[in-house]
């Protein structure tokens, strides 16, 4: 490279030292062996430079253009094209992306397995998506499940639960959580009186059973590394449903106002829960979910009952320090050690 | 000029490589616990997620504080003019908070003091149309000095950028610079031609500047720099994508040519065409990653809006080739990389060297698994939706919580 020649360059100032001075450094010193030096100042200077992310992009990309064009011309031109054709087309592109994750999988394992190759994941996402594209195509011209919408969830979500876990795939786990939770709001929607108390609580179930699985499968052993995500999505779902228990019971003028206490207190125990969870695991973002989802829960039911501006800002002022200060006290007590 | 010294934010640096290859099995942990001792600094910094909400709630209070300020004890007839200085003020206040916590409390990528600064700049723009150009903040005196707002809000920004090394005040400045051109001229062409020629001066003084930090911890930030300047200029300098009237009408509206002369059309759109190689060559030539990345997005959106540009009609399949070339060129760049010695070829690799690019996909497919699907599969529960007529929205693994 024109310019960038392998050597260190100069330190401009008496204690500043680039990585390549360091690194030269440490190998006088006998603390890092030769070839160490030699790699690690490879990668210091992008030598070599690594494109792994850069490709994965591109084929995640890829794959989403694909199944949004795939969609798109199979609503446009279904007619045209005739039953048969799309039906054979998809089968034959799920057909093979499944063909060959099965054919190339390697032996299954209970904890994490690297992809054998840098496409496999895509092409399973491709299939799953297909899936998804094929069998609404199949239930909107034939009506092979009756219109029970529920059911092609709940199926399509048990599928993607068994590929994500076959072949150890987060974008597949993904969308079998979220098909999980398709499944449980379609299930009320066919209640003849659906409300909103109705879906908050299948919610709060929904996100109890997601928790509780992932907690229990990671017990196991089985994919530990997909705990984050179980855990990710059930906290969003469960605090999202406790907030909107505490704003909707509390602006009611029924008799169903006091209830908002045991929506609020809930919210505390989550907000409780994932901030311990948080500090123990070192999961920062369970720290940030307590901390904002409680502050609004919170300033909330305070705020509502402040008169005047003064008050309110003032609370803002005066609340907003407090949680500044506990969240620096927390970020000192687990500094990264800088 | 920076607010932070050369030798702790190297040092910071070189801290967390240590732990990347160690991550990697490049070191063992004795060694990185040996050379962890090398590397200590002044700083204090915290993780992703708590700068986050730190950030959040600085800005809760600065903002509440500003209100409370006024509701207290600004007097109901207060001019306006008067106002505006006391935001001036408050600009003040919040710059020389930030200054603060950064050198006494050492706070280096921390919240609090990215939401002081970021609050500065804010009441600096506020301020300067409302002490200066009175009544709302969106009124305008035609006196031609109406851009001294955007203008010292992309300066002061820039300085944000330099001082503090936030990375997000550069595209802020970037964002101040579009306001510009509207001050001086309504042809849109002229307006087009200013903010690229803003930028490609940019440009010009990083390339000047960055060379002399390739190995040291500025490049990241100047190669970011440099990765969003190039694509502000392929911004401009598309108007499919660009103007706002031409978005609109992007799937099936008459294309808006007649808005540009018809030589300024057509040259755009051969510059759609140089410049995405031409910025990948640069990136490819320099490894430099986030130049690359900007090379591949404008190459893609050169593909995406050429049919746009010609006029001629999008088919319901287009997304479906270009999905084909994106993946079709991710497997051949991959097989010919692995058919290179050691699976390399000219300096490049396929294999994964970090362990940040398995961090980031493993989040990514997290989220994006989620997502997506919501956005391009068919839905199963829209009750209206039937195939072939047309319909097409929702998700196919969506959610009604």
């Amino acid at each position: 490279m024109p310019g960038y020649g392998s050597a260190a360059p100069r330190p401009a100032k008496k204690d500043f030292m680039t990585i390549l001075t360091r690194l030269e450094q440490w190998k006088e010193q006998g603390i890092i062996s030769p070839e160490q030096h030699a790699h690690l100042a490879g990668l210091s200077r992008g030598e070599p430079f690594s494109l792994y992310l850069e490709l994965n992009i591109l084929l995640y990309a890829g794959v989403l253009a694909f199944v949004a064009g795939l969609g798109w011309t199979v609503t446009t031109w279904s007619h045209q094209l005739g039953d048969v054709l799309v039906v054979t087309i998809l089968s034959a592109i799920l057909a093979a992306c499944f063909w060959y994750c099965f054919a190339r999988a390697p032996a299954w394992s209970p904890a994490e397995t690297p992809s054998p190759a840098l496409i496999f994941d895509y092409v399973l996402y491709l299939g799953s998506l297909t899936w998804c594209v094929e069998l609404a195509y199949l239930e909107n011209r034939f009506h092979v499940l009756s219109g029970q919408w529920d059911l092609y969830l709940l199926a399509t979500a048990g599928l993607f639960f068994l590929l994500a876990y076959r072949f150890d795939n987060r974008f597949v786990l993904s969308l079998a959580l979220s098909s999980l939770a398709g499944w449980f709001g379609l299930t009320i929607s066919h209640w003849p009186s659906h409300q909103d108390a109705e879906y908050r609580l299948y919610a709060l179930l929904y996100s109890l059973i997601v928790g509780a699985a992932g907690a229990l499968l990671d017990r196991r052993g089985l994919k530990s590394h997909f705990l984050g995500t179980y855990l990710n999505i059930a906290a969003n779902v469960l605090f999202w449903a406790l907030l909107s228990g505490v704003f909707e019971t509390t602006f009611a003028h029924d008799e169903t106002v006091q209830s908002y206490g045991v929506w609020f207190v809930a919210l505390l125990a989550a907000c409780g829960a994932s901030l311990a969870w948080g500090l123990a695991r070192r999961e920062f973002v369970f720290v940030a979910y307590a901390a904002v989802y409680g502050y609004v829960g919170v300033s909330f039911l305070l705020v509502r009952n402040l008169t005047g501006a003064t008050a309110v800002l003032s609370y803002f002022v005066v609340t907003g320090i407090a949680m500044l200060v506990a969240l620096v006290l927390i970020a000192r007590r687990f500094a990264r050690t800088a | 000029m920076r607010a932070y010294r050369a030798s702790s934010e190297e040092a910071l640096r070189a801290r967390n490589l240590l732990k990347d290859w160690t991550g990697e099995g490049f070191l063992t942990l004795a060694q990185y616990l040996r050379l962890a001792q090398d590397t200590v600094c002044d700083l204090r910094t915290t993780n992703i997620f708590l700068r986050l909400v730190l950030f959040l709630f600085t800005l809760i209070i600065v903002g509440a504080a500003a209100a409370l300020f006024f509701v207290v004890l600004s007097p109901p007839s207060a001019q306006v003019q008067t106002i505006g200085v006391i935001l001036l003020i408050f600009a003040a206040i919040a710059y020389a908070a930030a200054e603060f916590a950064v050198s006494q409390a050492r706070l280096y990528r921390y919240g609090i003091e990215e939401a002081l600064a970021v609050c500065s700049v804010g009441f600096l723009c506020l301020g300067l149309q409302t002490a200066f150009f009175s009544g709302g903040p969106y009124s305008t005196k035609p006196d031609g000095t109406e851009f001294l707002v955007p203008a010292a809000g992309a300066i002061a920004s820039l300085w944000i950028w330099r001082r503090f090394g936030l990375p997000y005040a550069f595209p802020a400045a970037m964002i101040f610079v579009l306001y510009l051109p509207n001050h001086w001229t309504s042809s849109h062409s002229a307006q087009h031609v200013i903010v690229a020629t803003f930028y490609a001066a940019g440009l010009a003084s990083v390339a000047a500047v960055r060379s002399r930090h390739r190995f040291d911890y500025l490049n990241d930030g100047y190669s970011l720099v440099e990765a969003l300047l190039w694509l502000g200029i392929y911004l401009a300098i598309n108007l499919q994508l660009s103007s706002l009237s031409l978005l609109v009408q992007w799937w099936g509206g008459p294309r808006a040519a007649t808005e540009f002369p018809t030589w300024f059309y057509w040259a755009t759109w051969v510059l759609t065409w140089c410049l995405p190689p031409m910025v990948l060559a640069r990136g490819l030539r320099r490894k430099d990653r986030f130049v690359i990345a900007v090379g591949a997005i404008a190459a893609v959106l050169t593909l995406v809006t050429n049919k746009p540009y010609l006029g001629w009609q999008r088919h319901s399949w287009d997304p479906m080739l270009l999905g084909a070339v994106l993946i079709g060129a991710a497997l051949l760049i991959r097989r010919w990389l692995a058919a290179g010695q050691g699976g390399t070829r000219h300096g490049f690799t396929a294999q994964r060297l970090s362990g940040k690019d398995k961090h980031w996909l493993s989040e990514g497919s997290a989220v994006l698994g989620v997502v997506a699907p919501q956005v391009i599969t068919p839905s199963p529960q829209n009750p209206d939706f039937r195939f072939g007529g047309g319909g097409f929205s929702g998700g196919g693994a969506s959610s009604d919580f």
